[in-house]
This record gives C-alpha cells, structure tokens and sequence, in this order.
C-alpha cells in the first residue's frame, strides 16, 4: 500500500503544475516561471524562464534554478551554465545532459528561500531538431499537355543532429503551396532525405519547406527556409494539342457524314457508279406498255415506228417467208419442204397446228381463226416470188438463192406443234409455223407472223400493215428484235435500233423464247405476246431464227452451215445448229452488224 | 549476517541454476521436423541490422501502444506525465549511462550488455501488461495486440543479441532473466482503486518506451562503430 501511495503522490505533482515546455514564451500574468527547455540535438539543452510580474526579481541572480536528476535521488545542483548572452538561459552541456533520465528543474528565488516552479521531464522528450539544411528541387518530369509536372526535392539532415552515428533518427516532413496562399499541402512523413512532389501545375510559382523530428516523438522542429519552384509552360505544346484533336474530330466527322451520305444515297449511286445494262429498246416505245399494254397502244406505237415502215423490207431479198397456198394444192406438191412438212402434219403427227381462240390478253394471234385475208395469202402464192429476190420462196430458196447458206429448216418436224383435231382448211398450206405459245388446253398456239407469211414479205405487201412486235421476255428484260433475223443483206442503217437481232437459239428448248420476232398482224388487232414462261416443255424445241455464221461478199448473212436443208423461213431449229456460232448467241450487237456491212 | 547473506546468495544460485542450464544451451535451429539442424549462417553484419530493425519496430510499437492508452484511459492533464519519461521506473543491476559522450566512451561489450540486460528486464512486465490490460472493459484491440507482439519480438531481440554476444565478443552467455524478478514484485500487486492502477500501467508503458528507445540507440550506436569506428568514437 505504501508503494502505491509513492507512485499516486508522485503524479499528483504534476497535476498541479502542468509544464509546457515547448512555448517559450512567457505568462506575464504570473510570477516567476520556466517558459520552456528544448534540446537540438539531444545532448545539451536548454532552459528559460521568465520572471512574470515580479518585477524585482528581473536582476540577474534573482532566480536561481536548481536542477535533479532523478536516477539516483542525488541533491539539488545550480544550472551549471548561467547564459551570458542570453537572459534568463540556463544551458546544460554534454556533461550535464543525460538522456533516458528523468530532470527536474527549480525555480528558486535564493535570497527568500522560494520556489516558485518546478518541471520535470527526460531530454529525449524534449528535442526540438534544427530544420534541414540543403533544400534544392529538380524536375522529374513534364506532363505531356504541358500543364503539369512533377518535381523531386532533397535536402541533407541538419548537422547538429547526429544521424550517421545513429544517436538521432529523424523523419523528415515536407510542405508546400502556391505561392501568396495560406494554405500549405503537407505531405506524408520521410524518413529518406528526399521527396516527389507530383501534379504540379506549370506557370505556376510554388513554395517548398521541410521540417523534421526524431522518429516515435511529436516535437517537431522549425522550417527550413522555403524554395521556389517554378516551371514556365511551353506554349506551343499546348496549341498543337488542341489542334491535333480538332484535326482528328474533323476527319471523323467528315468519315461519319460520308458514310450516311452513302447510305441515303444508295440507290442513286448504285445507278451512277453501276449503271444497269440498258435494255435493247426501240425508240419511243415504253417496254412496260409492251407488256402489259392494249393492243390497240400497240399497234399505234408500233406503226409509228419507222423501223417498221414496209420500205425497210423492200431490200431483203433474201427473206424467206412461209409462202401460203392456200389455193393451189398443185403448188404444194412442187414446193419441197413444205410439203414434205405438211405431209408428215397431215400423217397425224404433232404437227397439226392449232389455233387457239385468243381469248388471253395480250396474246396476240396472228392465226386466227377465221381464214385470213385471202388477198395476204395471194400475196405467198407462189406466183408472186416472181417478184424477184424481194421475197424469195423458202421453196424456191435453194434455187434462187443458192449463196445463201441458209439452213433448211425442217424443224417443222420438230416444231413442237401438238396434234389437234381441229384442223383448219388452210394446214395443208406450205408453211412454216413457229409455235409461240401453248394454250392451256394444251393447243398450240402459233406465232402469227409465220403464218400469214414471213414478216418481211408481208410487210414488203402491205405497207399498212401493222407491225406488232411479239416480245418475247425472259425475266430480265424484254428484247425487240426489231429485224429479222433478216437478211444480212440488210443494210445495218436502217434504224437505229436495227443493231439488235435476236437469234434464239437453246432457249428454245422448250425454254423461253428469248427471241422476238417481228409479227405482222393482217387484221388481228390483238397483239400477240408470247407468254413469258414457256409452255410444256415436252416439245421439243423450235428455233424461230438461225444464228448467222456469217456474211458473205454478197452481203448475205450466212446461217447455219449449208449442210443443211434450205430454210423456208430463217428458221431454224436447234437442232440444225450443231456448230456454236461464233457469234454471240442470241443477238446480233450493232458492232457485229457493223462488222457485216463491207 | 554476513552468512545469512552469503547463504542467500548461493541458494539463490543453486536455484538459479537449472534456470542458468537452460539458458546456457546455445542455439540451434530447428526445422519443421522438429530436429536440429545447423543453422543457415548469415554475416554478423547482416545479424546486427535485423537486429536493429526489431528494435527499431519495438521501440514504434511502443510508443503506439503509449498514445492508445493514453487516448483511452488518461485524462487530459496527465498528458504531461509523458514528458517525465516514467518517474519510477524499476531499476537496472548496474547503471546505463546517459549522456552521449559516456556512451561514447563505453565499449562494445558494455554496449551489448546493456542492451541483453534492458531486453530482458522486460519481459516479465510485459506479460504482467498484457494480463492487466486484458482486465480492462473497453482497452482497445490494437493496444493488445501491440502489447502482445511487442513482448513476442522481444523474445527474438534477445535471442538475436545473444548471438551477437557470441559473435562479436566470443563468449558465451550464461545469463537469466530472472535476476529481475524481484523488481516485478510492485507490478504484481493489484491496486483496487482504479486510477491508481490505470496511471501504473501508462507508467509502464513510458518506462517501456523509454528503454525501447535506449536499447535502438544503443544497437546503431555499436552499428556505427562496425562500420565505421573513427567517426562514431571521436569527439
């Protein structure tokens, strides 16, 4: 028990008195007092004091101070070191100072025998390091928009202070600011002598300092003296910057509104960049309204059309037409092929032809079921290929056209002609028919130009006549034929679009047509279009035209290799054509044509 | 009375004496398996440095453990008792000394001894501290378990010294820290009143931050003098 009352009586004293030794400044509003003790570099320290409102104890050796430490209970000694220069200095040296030991100081007044304080405290409580010394900064590095930086500031411990020997070890605290403001950064503790200072602003003037204490303690000592840091901003880093951004924004941007350009515009570009394959047209006259127009819309277009005039067959010597004897049975007997064709239609082969009613629009028959107009059969008898070459017989083309190497065709025997049983009065005519469509029914309907007479002769006949274009479509577009697969002898002038001639020539295997022909409507009105998808195709295959091989001197356009029979019509099936022309199949292109002109 | 006394003494090192026995073993090293093997030598230099960094951090974790208690458990006022350094703390064998020129002139033999002594003065008070604070209702986690990791450092700050001893001086040790048992007979009193014991316990903590701080200087004090003993013993 009466150790534990030693040590509550031994704090009680301090209770009394608390000892602020840090400030070293003085209370005046009390008596005399010790203002503070420091050590700098914990081996000596020192002690002040201030004599307060006792004004009469001011004289030196007024006050006195006594000193213990309290390792071994020793007696009270005088400050060994009275401060000359210094009033009111007590100052321990190395020999008086010890550190881990506990001093109490005493503020006496001698002469009247008081104390009038009294502290306690160990040196190592009470050191107060000097501030660093060396402060010096460097740049580590510009940031790369120039705005910021970052330097590395170093400073050596202050030389009072022991640390190599290891007597003191410091930690070192260091702060900034702009310069002009209140406010400092402080930064974390050190215990190296240098530090980074990061994002820094450029242009800007900063003030740097540093301070340190001994680790583990909370004195702290004084600032060192401040640095300025400053780093001019380079400006023509900073206007590229911006500069460089705009640039690529731009270019962005220019990219994004192409590209929607592009896209909104798709169509239009498609058609300037690749523009569609012009379709083989006919001046003046809409494809649509081939199509699907009127018969009535036709005719008149068609006759409007010069191509078509009569006048443009007066030189085609060399067109063969189905010549229609309608009268003269005997005429038959002499005509060769036709005959021959005839004969085998009249054997019952699936040669009859049939003329369907034409009841579809748009279809348009020449064969109607009415006979036709006597005077436009004349016109085939025979006696008129007396005409000369205008219209030369198929019958007669062997003889009077010897040059021509116009295939025979006898592809009337592989027309695919359907038997019917309704036969009419004019079958046993000489002629060829070109099936162009197949009713429903499965009748065959036949292209009505073939019938009356080839187009050309009955255009040579007729100058009233009107032309009807039989078009043949295949999906993609429709071609007009606008000639004839006529003659070479044509001269290519005539009409602008005289440069295409169609040769159908596979397609016809049971396929689509893809030819057209001229058709020469007597009286028909109605227009006769071939129908776009083929009929059965179990037929085998008619060629309405012959691939010209090619021109000869006489401007005759050479088909198919004369081996064969002589073409009534320049028709020729398929079959007759075993060597693939040289040419393009199926049109004739105006350069060709060019090329067959002499 | 002289007998008497004489007779304590050797009574006292016979009892002492299977204590001595234990302390006496030199160390070895020892593996997962549990049997010894030779120890993987380091340089004495390299020895010294670990060893002045587990003062280094003792010494830090001490003065933590100072600040938390005080925080928690000391009035405001008696903050200052921390500048008086401890007024009680117990007493050494044999006086340290204190000012730096003494130290100076003190050798390195006398240095390591020291600093054996003071690292096992402590070790029973610590224990005692970390009992006590454990009875306190609201001590903080941290100051306990800063109180317990600074008493098991400790334990390799004294096993390091002693192989320092071995190393430097060539001697072996027989030493034992219950010379200081005696000293520990006031921390083991319990005091009723709480005041009392709350201000015995921060007293400890001072005294303990004191010494910590003494044996760091004394370790780069003797560090100084093996690399470089010119500028560390002159003036």
């Amino acid at each position: 028990q009466y150790i534990v009352h030693s040590w509550f009586l031994s704090f009680s004293e301090v209770v009394l008195e608390p000892f602020q030794f840090s400030l070293p400044g003085s209370d005046p509003s009390r008596g005399p007092h010790f203002t503070g003790c420091r050590s700098r570099e914990q081996e000596t320290f020192r002690c002040w004091w201030s004599a307060g409102i006792f004004q009469n104890l001011t004289e030196p050796g007024a006050l006195r101070v006594f000193y213990q430490t309290k390792n071994f209970l020793s007696e009270w000694q005088e400050c060994p070191d009275y401060t000359r220069t210094v009033k009111n200095e007590c100052y321990f040296n190395k020999t008086f100072t010890q550190i881990w030991t506990s001093y109490c100081i005493q503020l006496r007044s001698v002469r009247e025998n008081i104390t009038y304080d009294e502290a306690c405290f160990t040196v190592e409580n009470i050191v107060h390091p000097d501030p660093p010394i060396g402060l010096n900064w460097t740049l580590l590095n510009v940031s790369r928009s120039g705005l910021h930086f970052d330097v590395l500031v170093r400073w050596a411990p202050p030389p009072s202070a022991d640390v190599q020997m290891g007597w003191m070890s410091l930690v070192y605290q260091v702060q900034y600011r702009v310069r002009n403001n209140s406010h400092w950064e402080m930064l974390d503790l050190e215990s190296g002598t240098q530090q980074s200072i990061y994002g820094l602003h450029t242009d800007k003037e900063y003030e740097v300092r540093v301070r340190c204490k001994m680790s583990a303690f909370d004195n702290f000592g004084e600032f060192s003296d401040s640095i300025i840091v400053h780093v001019a901003q380079i400006p023509s880093k900073e206007s590229t910057f911006p500069t460089t951004l705009v640039l690529i924004f731009g270019v962005i941007g220019v990219v994004i509104l192409l590209v929607l350009l592009i896209f909104s515009q798709q169509q239009r570009l498609m058609v300037i960049f690749l523009p569609p394959i012009p379709a083989p047209k006919i001046k003046g006259i809409d494809p649509e309204l081939l199509k699907n127009g009127k018969l009535d819309q036709l005719n008149s277009l068609l006759s409007s059309q010069d191509m078509y005039k009569p006048d443009f067959y007066h030189e085609d010597p060399w067109v063969e037409f189905i010549q229609l004897d309608l009268d003269d049975p005997a005429e038959k007997n002499e005509s060769s092929d036709t005959q021959h064709l005839l004969g085998v239609s009249r054997s019952g082969s699936s040669h009859v032809l049939n003329f369907k009613s034409d009841d579809d629009s748009g279809r348009a028959s020449c064969y109607d079921p009415e006979i036709p107009n006597p005077e436009d059969l004349a016109s085939l008898l025979p006696g008129h290929s007396g005409r000369g070459d205008n219209h030369p017989l198929v019958s007669r083309s062997s003889s009077s056209i010897p040059d021509l190497g116009v295939q025979q065709t006898s592809e009337v025997e592989e027309t695919p002609i359907q038997t019917q049983p309704a036969v009419p009065s004019w079958v046993n005519m000489d002629f060829y028919a070109q099936v162009s469509d197949f009713t429903p029914a499965g009748g065959v309907v036949l292209s009505p130009g073939q019938l009356n007479s080839c187009p050309e002769k009955k255009k040579e006949e007729e100058n009233e006549k009107k032309i009807q274009f039989q078009l043949v479509s295949d999906g993609a577009y429709t071609s007009e034929n606008t000639a004839r697969q006529l003659s070479a002898s044509v001269p290519p002038s005539p009409g602008p679009e005289q440069g295409y001639q169609t040769f159908p020539t596979q397609a016809v295997e049971g396929n689509l047509w893809n030819g057209e022909y001229l058709v020469s409507t007597s009286d028909s009105q109605t227009p006769y279009l071939l129908p776009e998808a083929p009929p059965a195709p179990i037929l085998p295959p008619v060629s309405d035209y012959t691939v010209v091989q090619e021109v000869d001197a006489q401007h005759s356009l050479l088909l198919n290799p004369p081996s064969s029979q002589p073409a009534i019509c320049p028709h020729s099936p398929n079959k007759h054509l075993p060597a693939m022309p040289t040419m393009p199949m199926g049109y004739l292109t105006p350069d060709l044509l060019g090329n067959l002109t002499p | 009375m002289n007998r008497l006394k004489v007779l304590q003494a050797w009574l006292w090192c016979v009892s002492l004496w299977p204590c001595w026995l234990s302390h006496a073993v030199p160390l070895d090293c020892k593996d997962e398996t549990g049997s010894l093997t030779q120890c993987t030598s380091i340089s004495q230099e390299k020895l010294l440095d670990r060893v002045i960094q587990h003062a280094e951090l003792i010494y830090r974790v001490s003065e933590e453990s100072c600040t938390l208690f005080e925080d928690m458990f000391i009035p405001y006022p008696l903050h200052a008792l921390r500048n008086q350094g401890g007024n009680l703390c117990h007493t050494k064998p044999f006086p340290i000394p204190g000012s730096k020129s003494e130290i100076q002139q003190i050798s390195d033999k006398w240095l390591l001894h020291s600093v054996l002594m003071l690292v096992q003065s402590w070790m029973e008070p610590l224990i005692y501290l970390q009992t006590t604070l454990s009875r306190y209702d609201d001590a903080p986690d941290a100051l306990l378990n800063k109180t317990k990791w600074v008493s098991d450092k400790l334990l390799s700050l004294e096993q390091g010294v002693l192989v320092l001893i071995r190393k430097m001086l060539d001697e072996g040790i027989l030493t034992s820290s219950s010379i200081f048992e005696h000293t520990l007979t006031p921390y083991n009193e319990q005091s009723p009143e709480v005041l009392e014991s709350i201000l015995r316990d921060y007293n400890l903590l001072i005294c303990f931050k004191k010494d910590a701080h003494k044996m760091e200087t004394f370790l780069k004090l003797l560090k100084c003098r093996q690399s470089n003993k010119l500028s560390c013993l002159s003036y």
